[in-house]
């Protein structure tokens, strides 16, 4: 659904790697490497469990240095989609450390922001190299709301356009 | 992790926009401004309950007032709206720097890999 999809506010990027997508594959789904890499800014990863098969769970701590001492950040989820080397789906939510979900309201987030969200992974093989692109998109609470309020946000934005902002 | 938007702002126009009323009210002043009269007429409501919704959508910085006495037109102001269309945004940064270190990474892997003649496959 085009609507749905236009409604989905996401996030696209794209790159490519000095590196065959066995080994970025891997980078997503090895928890050693994935710890390597994932946390940003100086934040480190502790845990990483990752069950990697459809309906496995995930469950990803962060920990970042504050001038108060450590602060985690725990998140879990589940993967839908599990294509070795070529496509990785799974959800995220924030969670405590033993993969309860907290609401985004408890995490401190805005109201807005979706509680679940949706990473995928797709990876075009290049021979030595790899593109990578990534989606992270919210899910939909599936309200009954949700109709009305896509269709008030469409009309918005197209207000917004016309106002050049 | 770094959240870069006002969030005081952006709970404050997502409470503003989640009702009907208030969004139906915004709807028609996308097509041009009206006064609290015109904006009442769709709706089963007293003019106070419009006046209320009304300032509910000011407080959020959605709408703006003109301030001749009488007749005070309200003027949609989307601007909030563009910080609600990037909340997934925000992630792009962060994204960015995980990429960056994943290429660091891979470059660190493979040097070593070479290094030591170790193949994984």
């Amino acid at each position: 659904m085009t609507d749905e999809n236009a409604a989905q506010d996401a996030v696209v990027i794209e790159r490519d790697f000095d590196a065959p997508a066995d080994l970025i594959w891997r980078m997503w789904t090895d928890p050693e490497h994935f710890k390597a890499w994932y946390g940003p800014d100086g934040a480190t990863v502790p845990v990483a469990e990752m069950d990697v098969r459809v309906g496995g769970t995930r469950l990803v701590c962060m920990e970042v240095h504050t001038p108060n001492g450590p602060a985690q950040m725990w998140f879990t989820g589940q993967y839908r989609e599990v294509v070795p080397r070529q496509r990785l789906v799974f959800t995220e939510s924030l969670s405590d450390q033993n993969g309860t979900p907290k609401s985004p309201a408890d995490a401190g987030l805005p109201e807005g922001h979706p509680a679940t969200t949706e990473v995928t992974i797709e990876l075009e093989d290049l021979g030595d190299r790899t593109k990578m692109r990534l989606t992270h998109a919210g899910v939909p609470a599936g309200s009954p709301g949700a109709a009305g309020w896509a269709m008030a946000l469409d009309k918005l934005a197209a207000c917004v356009k016309a106002q050049g902002i | 992790m770094t959240l870069t938007i006002d969030e005081d702002r952006l709970t404050e126009t997502f409470a503003a926009l989640a009702n009907s009323t208030r969004r139906a009210i915004l709807a028609r002043l996308t097509e041009g401004a009206a006064n609290v009269n015109d904006l009442a007429e769709p709706f089963a409501l007293t003019l106070p309950a419009i006046s209320k919704h009304i300032k509910v959508l000011e407080r959020a910085g959605l709408i703006t007032r003109g301030h001749r006495a009488q007749y005070r037109p309200c003027i949609l102001d989307a601007a909030p709206l563009q910080e609600i269309s990037t909340w997934a945004e925000q992630y792009r940064p962060v994204w960015e720097a995980r990429f960056d270190q994943m290429a660091d990474y891979l470059t660190q892997l493979q040097r070593q890999q070479r290094q030591t003649g170790e193949h994984d496959d």
